[in-house]
């Protein structure tokens, strides 16, 4: 079948022979399947179009076509080129393309797109992967993670050791135990109290409490002074041992190993991605993920408080105290905090915390 | 001479090329005549090229990524002109494709093998493979970055050898190393001589005429940079830090870092980044401007800059500020903006037509080793 010969196509444009630097203006006709070069200054030739190579468009860029003897033409007739490439059924792929980089309504529809998967990766990819591969990790890795930190804060002169009497810490032990009992998992838990501010520390932890991966919690003597009854601090170890069954820790350095994965790809290389640039908004990530691990261990420890006590108000209370600093402030002394120092805490402001923690409240009864 | 006439009438591209030097022998005084370079480009239609590019790379896990960032240094190159006619990069993304395939499998299994114990030693011997190899990718990604840049139809070339590239690479590298950095802008000059006297258009070479003393006047420049503004940080920083460092640190939960203390070590740590891209932008800058103005090609052509480094510097952090404020939806438009005020402020000065070059013949380079220079950002300096 012959469809009608279409209109011979005339372009003009820049002739390069591939051996010399010099540019000849030509023109090259194509129809019916022959192109026909001419040069300025009488050479002449012709090519068979299927002998032709046309580089694929790029906008605003001069069009390239290639002769078999490496000799090429250039042209800014690009309307002209793109018919040619129709006829011929040539770079169908990159024109498409070309005819997405040229619409400003398809690069806002790809810039709509890369901003969801960003979005989309960050806010559920790899929460769920860290989960994934925190929960994978083998318990000899989370003791060894244990040991190591303990050993750090130690040697470091961080924590001394605890200026409680025995008794009195056989009693919190007595009652770490009944806490953990309600957490399970199987950790191996213990509760290392330890002066939170010896002499010379080089950075007072103060009035605090952390978890450690495989279930090892640090409490201060500062803490359990700051406290009026134990029913707070069970609260707050309540709290920390969600960290522990959670595994929050491991997926934390997971979800700082996938931000770098993403900074590598938004920044296009390895070495950028550990820069300025790539450091701001990685920073921002990270304190998210640990706000939403706060909120995810702030609704166990209300839930272990609501089934203890049926109030959350312990734990709401030395939150306040510990906002506060200061042994005789309650949750009614907290005021909310703005948005943005919202955006730099690693944990939530805690009016946000205590607001949580009365919804269980209201929740539980 | 009698063998068949040429095609086309006798033209200037028909004169003998005058050989590297060989200008001079001509008696009467050449002519010369100045060729500045423009560049085209524009923010808003490269934006649209980076954005669907990088959807298009996302939505295919990444194999497309060659074929993006080939269409973006086309972009870059067509947009740059030299006396009427402008550049063109025609490396092949599949070339590329398949050494970002060989580079990445490499970083995967590195990063895997690097967290184990068991496994250490296939991470060590990946390492080691790696700064074994580093001079031979570097001489590689030349020849190939050169092979893939054409000009009035010629190519570019670049003859750097293996035995050049680790004198370059490899062993000034380790003097500078050994040396505390003392040896470092030595390193500068050997390898920006590796890279320009061995560059060719077509069968004119390149050589390099400037000296070792240029570099070390960059490099202490840039140290002066470095020590200057690092003093001018450190007193307000230190006071920062006992400021900060004094109070208690009172939260219930698994962190120690206040709001306080994290803006300010984030502040500390954007301020020394700041500085330190400062005195290495200069550096970059200055060596780019340096060497430049030091590049003759066939004895017929020489590049000169204009560009003024300390500019380029404001241009380059700026950049980085609004690109990291914008989540890098700015890049684009920083790139080029940062292109159009090199390209320019560099012309070429010519005693001969730019007609008159000829090709030379150009085998196929590996897409390797520029795969690896481009996936871990080993600089080359321009
Ligand atoms: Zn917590």
């Amino acid at each position: 079948m012959t469809l009608p010969a279409p209109d011979p196509l005339s372009l003009s444009g820049v002739f390069f022979d591939g051996r010399t630097s010099r540019d000849r203006a030509a023109t090259l006709t194509v129809s019916a399947g022959e192109a026909q070069l001419r040069v300025d200054g009488g050479l002449e030739t012709r090519w068979a179009v299927t002998q032709l190579r046309i580089d694929p468009p790029v906008p605003g860029v001069r069009r390239v076509l290639k002769f078999p003897d490496g000799s090429r033409f250039e042209t800014a007739d690009d309307a002209s080129v793109t018919a040619l490439e129709a006829r011929t059924g040539r770079n169908r792929a990159l024109g498409q393309v070309r005819r997405l980089e040229t619409r400003w309504w398809t690069a806002l529809g790809a810039l709509a797109l890369t901003l969801a998967l960003a979005w989309g990766f960050v806010a559920y990819g790899i929460p769920a992967l860290a989960r994934g591969a925190a929960k994978a990790t083998p318990r000899s890795v989370l003791a060894t993670f244990d040991r190591e930190t303990v050993q750090f804060l130690e040697d470091g002169g961080y924590l001394g050791s605890s200026r409680l009497s025995a008794a009195r810490q056989a009693q919190l032990q007595t009652e770490f135990r009944r806490v953990t009992a309600w957490a399970g998992g199987g950790y191996p838990y213990r509760l290392l109290l330890r002066d939170g501010a010896p002499e010379d520390a080089p950075f007072q932890l103060g009035a605090n409490a952390f978890a450690l991966p495989n279930g090892t919690v640090v409490m201060t003597d500062q803490l359990v002074a700051l406290a009026r009854s134990d029913r707070e601090l069970l609260g707050v170890l309540a709290h920390e041992t969600g960290h522990v069954t959670h595994r929050h820790g491991l997926a934390g350095v997971y979800q700082g190993l996938g931000l770098t994965l993403l900074s590598v790809a938004v920044t296009g290389d390895l070495i950028s991605a550990g820069t300025f640039a790539a450091a701001v908004p990685a920073a921002l990530l990270r304190n998210g993920y640990s706000r939403a691990a706060e909120t995810q261990a702030d609704e166990g420890a209300g839930r272990y408080l609501m089934g203890t006590y049926g109030t959350t108000r312990p734990l709401r209370d030395i939150l306040a105290r510990l906002d506060r600093e200061d042994r005789n402030a309650d949750e009614s002394s907290v005021r909310g905090g703005s948005r943005t120092e919202d955006l730099l805490q690693t944990h939530p402001g805690t009016a946000q915390r205590l607001r949580h923690l009365r919804d269980i409240e209201a929740r539980g009864r | 001479m009698t063998d068949a006439p040429p095609p086309a009438p006798p033209g200037r591209h028909d004169r003998p090329l005058a050989p590297a030097g060989g200008a001079q022998a001509v008696s009467e005084l050449p002519v010369v005549t100045t060729y500045p370079l423009a560049f085209t480009g524009q923010a808003g239609e490269y934006f649209r090229i980076w954005i669907v590019n990088t959807a298009l790379s996302i939505v295919t896990l990444g194999l497309y990524l060659p074929w993006a960032r080939v269409r973006q240094r086309q972009y870059f190159y067509g947009h740059t002109w030299l006396d009427g006619q402008n550049f063109e990069y025609t490396a092949s993304p599949v070339a590329l494709l398949r050494g970002y395939l060989i580079v990445g499998a490499f970083f995967l299994a590195y990063s895997v093998t690097a967290n184990f114990d068991s496994t250490l030693w296939i991470a060590g011997l990946i390492a080691v493979l790696f700064f074994g190899l580093y001079p031979w990718l570097v001489m590689k990604s030349l020849r190939f970055v050169a092979a893939s840049t054409t000009y009035r139809g010629l190519r570019f070339r670049h003859h750097g050898k293996a035995g050049g590239a680790y004198l370059a690479y490899g062993l000034a590298n380790v003097a500078a190393g050994l040396t505390g950095g003392l040896a470092l802008p030595w390193a500068w000059f050997m390898q920006r001589r590796y890279q320009v006297q061995n560059a060719a258009y077509g069968n004119a070479h390149a050589t390099f005429r400037g000296d070792v003393g240029d570099f070390y006047v960059i490099g202490l420049t840039g140290l002066a940079v470095g020590i200057g503004g690092g003093v001018l940080l450190a007193l307000p920083l230190i006071a920062l830090f006992f400021l900060l460092g004094g109070a208690n640190f009172p939260e219930a939960g698994g962190e120690t870092f206040t709001p306080g203390l994290v803006a300010g070590l984030v502040g500390a740590y954007l301020a020394l980044l700041a500085l330190y891209a400062v005195a290495w932008q200069y550096v970059r800058a200055a060596t780019l401007r340096s060497v430049l103005n030091r590049v003759e090609v066939g004895g017929v052509v020489r590049t000169g800059a204009t560009f003024s480094p300390w500019r380029l510097v404001w241009i380059g952090v700026s950049n980085a500020l609004v690109q990291a404020l914008t989540l890098g939806l700015a890049t684009p438009w920083a790139a080029v903006r940062r292109a159009r005020y090199v390209v320019q402020g560099v012309q070429v000065r010519a005693i001969a037509s730019l007609d008159d070059f000829a090709a030379d013949a150009a085998p196929s380079e590996s897409a390797l080793g520029e795969a690896a220079t481009e996936l871990l950002d080993i600089n080359l300096g321009f």
